[in-house]
């Protein structure tokens, strides 16, 4: 099997703060490699170790089989990346900024124009061509910013959390923009800390916290980890405290909580659950807004192995 | 060549206050230009001076005598008469030197020499000639010679003069207007060439954009020498444009070896400008920021050495302090052409010598820059 990305041991300092620890993980051809973990879990720092903009003492990288130094400009060629932060020309317009960063990559005027403008059509922004980045809401310049960093076609994308601070219409359009990019044969290495998105989007996902991988795998094997198959969430007012330890005895049930408003019974098997709560709740007379089941989510999963929530 | 053309668009972008500077230098030239435009004709004939020595000195002895070789020395006129002697045309200019002029001269007070003028092309004639052997004086001064190499040098560098093929044929009133127009670029290419590369690079320098391109395929030498020759044909399209103005507004005289001094003058000080906007650049200064910076460097330096108001006028005290800035060796050396003469080594060289300043000054800056540019890249990581 070729992989795209290889990465062996790599560990990063802040002076004396390890904000990646000995990570290793390999990336196939045509993924999208969802890197999840909640803020400061060290992504952005491994996206950034990856691409040689830091320094590092520990570890190996090979992109495309060759190892990615600074002066790699032949590897740097097929690589797109979008950043965290938003980096573009506050004098350019939205076309003339697209301009500028896919020059560096391409000459030819002609081929540069297909681009700008297929990247355009990518993001939806053909309409704000010429507009400029300071007349643009939040969530455009967030596709401006991508439209920036893919439009001279890389083999590997790196998109760094290019979903935080948007709104839902932009967001889908981004995520929908990401799947396009990588149907058409791209290779994605995805940041986010919202395990919504790494569950929709990825096909496979590294979870990290404190710069350690802690667990691997497609969404479906991660949420066996979770070792739980179904949770049933109740909204309740005034719920009494006396009922969790029965609750808690309950066949299958391996954990119950109730904060703010909500009841959640995690099962670890998953038969007729819904059912057989709903009936123990008309028993005993207590009274619910809204009740649903779920399946498992990588936040259990993050949970179970870190005994935290990966929202922050 | 996608760097310079972006180049370009950041400043059309921000064109508006070099359109200013720019307009500033126009007013500031035309009012120049339009006051007094009557015309002397140059005479060949030498002035007629009256020297009044109060210090018996080496140094005063060999200027006195270099007048008496290049000028009509009068000794007719009683001393209580001048006014009336100088209406009279009887004597064109009266020199007073005052006591102890040699020990000040040589402890650099810059001694006030008195003079008297008839206000005419001869009074002027008579300046020039004295400012000459001073001006060479001080040169070697500078240089940190001692007394007796002082005048020894400049009476040799003075009399080298024997076969003068090329005499400035242009009169002085003309010049002096040329002399204030580029004595006001010293503004205008401050304030441009800060403005303008500030703002572009602190655009191109923001970190997000630095990362950008450093991820990219665009090898980074060459990414950065793209910048560096954007920013120089920016600062020689500047100079270009401010010459040609030059040419458009003061007409013929800028046609002369004169005028080709003013050229290299203010080439070399557009350089050194390049040099101290692109270590502004360095320092990611915000729009405010360089707003304030160029009311000090561009504005500061003009009020103190003389680009507003003639050095003349200024405070001793001013001038001193002057001396660390560039731009004195600027505007001096545009008071300077505007007093040559003959264009032979003597009066040639307080010029070189200032533009050797500048390069100097230039050069500090260029490795100052360099230094910040080292520092950053070991914080970086
Ligand atoms: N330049 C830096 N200097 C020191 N510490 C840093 C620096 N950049 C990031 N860190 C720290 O390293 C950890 C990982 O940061 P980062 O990679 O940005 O996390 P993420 O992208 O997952 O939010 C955080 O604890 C952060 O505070
Ligand atoms: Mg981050």
């Amino acid at each position: 099997m070729n992989y795209v990305i290889e990465v062996e041991h790599l560990t990063k300092k802040y002076k004396s703060f390890k904000a990646i620890d000995d990570l290793s993980f390999k990336v196939k051809k045509g993924e999208i490699l969802g890197l999840l973990g909640p803020n400061g879990s060290g992504k952005s720092t491994t996206i950034n170790c990856l691409l040689a903009l830091l320094n590092f003492k520990q570890g190996h990288i090979k992109i495309f089989g060759k190892e990615m130094k600074q002066d790699a400009y032949d590897i740097k060629q097929d690589i797109g990346v979008v950043f965290q932060d938003v980096a573009v020309f506050d004098e350019l317009t939205v076309y003339e900024n697209i301009d500028y960063f896919g020059g560096l990559y391409i000459k030819d005027k002609n081929l540069r124009k297909t681009y700008i403008n297929e990247a355009l059509d990518l993001v939806s922004l053909k309409d704000f061509a010429k507009f400029y980045p300071k007349q643009l809401s939040g969530g455009l310049i967030r596709r401006l910013n991508i439209a920036c960093g893919i439009v001279h076609k890389p083999k590997l994308i790196f998109l760094d959390e290019p979903t935080v601070a948007v709104d839902p219409q932009s967001r889908n359009n981004i995520l929908n923009g990401i799947r396009k990019l990588r149907d058409d044969g791209a290779t994605i290495i995805y940041t986010t800390h919202y395990m919504e998105e790494a569950e929709m989007i990825c096909d496979n996902i590294v979870i990290l916290d404190k710069g350690n991988i802690i667990a691997e795998g497609s969404s479906d094997e991660l949420k066996k980890l979770a070792k739980i198959e179904e949770k049933v969430i109740v909204e309740i007012m005034n719920f009494d405290d006396k009922y969790l330890k029965m609750i808690g005895k309950l066949k299958n049930v391996v954990d119950v909580t109730y904060a703010s408003s909500i009841l959640t019974v995690k099962y670890n098997k998953g038969q007729n659950n819904l059912v057989t709560f709903i009936e123990y709740l008309k028993e005993n007379k207590i009274e619910y807004f809204k009740i649903y089941s779920e399946r498992p989510t990588l936040n259990d999963v993050f949970l179970e192995i870190t005994g935290k929530e990966l929202r922050d | 060549m996608i760097v310079f053309k972006t180049y370009l668009k950041i400043i059309n972008k921000r064109k508006w206050p070099i359109i200013l500077y720019t307009v500033l230098l126009i007013v500031f030239g035309s009012i120049t230009i339009s006051t007094s435009d009557d015309n002397i004709n140059f005479v060949a004939s030498k002035p007629d001076v009256l020297i009044v020595n109060n210090d018996d000195s080496a140094l005063t002895r060999s200027l006195v005598n270099y007048l008496e070789e290049n000028t009509n020395i009068i000794d007719t006129v009683k001393l209580d008469n001048v006014d009336d002697a100088l209406f009279y045309r009887e004597v064109n200019y009266v020199i007073y030197i005052p006591s102890d002029f040699e020990t000040a001269f040589m402890n650099d007070d810059n001694p006030s020499i008195t003079v008297k003028g008839s206000g005419d092309y001869y009074a002027s004639f008579g300046e020039i000639i004295l400012n000459r052997y001073l001006t060479v004086a001080n040169t070697y001064l500078r240089l940190g010679y001692d007394k007796e190499d002082i005048i020894s040098n400049t009476e040799s560098v003075l009399s080298n003069k024997v076969d003068v093929s090329l005499i400035n044929e242009t009169d002085t009133t003309t010049l002096a207007k040329v002399t204030y127009y580029y004595n006001f670029t010293n503004y205008s290419i401050l304030a441009g060439l800060i403005y303008a590369i500030s703002i572009v690079m602190f655009s191109f320098n923001k970190k997000m954009i630095c990362y950008r391109t450093e991820i990219s395929s665009l090898n980074k030498t060459k990414y950065n020498s793209y910048l560096l020759l954007s920013n120089g044909a920016f600062a020689l399209l500047l100079w270009f444009f401010y010459v040609l103005l030059s040419f458009i507004m003061l007409g013929s005289v800028m046609f002369s070896i004169s005028g080709l001094l003013y050229m290299i003058n203010s080439f070399f000080f557009v350089f050194f400008a390049l040099t101290l906007a692109l270590l502004l650049g360095k320092l990611k200064l915000d729009k405010n920021a360089v707003g304030g910076i160029i009311n000090v460097i561009a504005l500061g330096s003009s009020f103190l050495c003389g680009a507003f108001v003639p050095a003349a006028y200024l405070p001793d005290m001013v001038l001193k302090i002057a001396h660390v800035l560039p731009s004195y060796y600027f505007i001096n050396n545009n008071e300077l052409i505007k007093d040559i003469v003959t264009f032979d080594f003597g009066s040639l060289l307080p010029f070189v010598i200032n533009i050797l300043i500048m390069i100097g000054f230039s050069v500090i800056v260029i490795l100052l820059t360099n230094g910040i540019g080292k520092k950053n890249v070991n914080t970086n990581e």
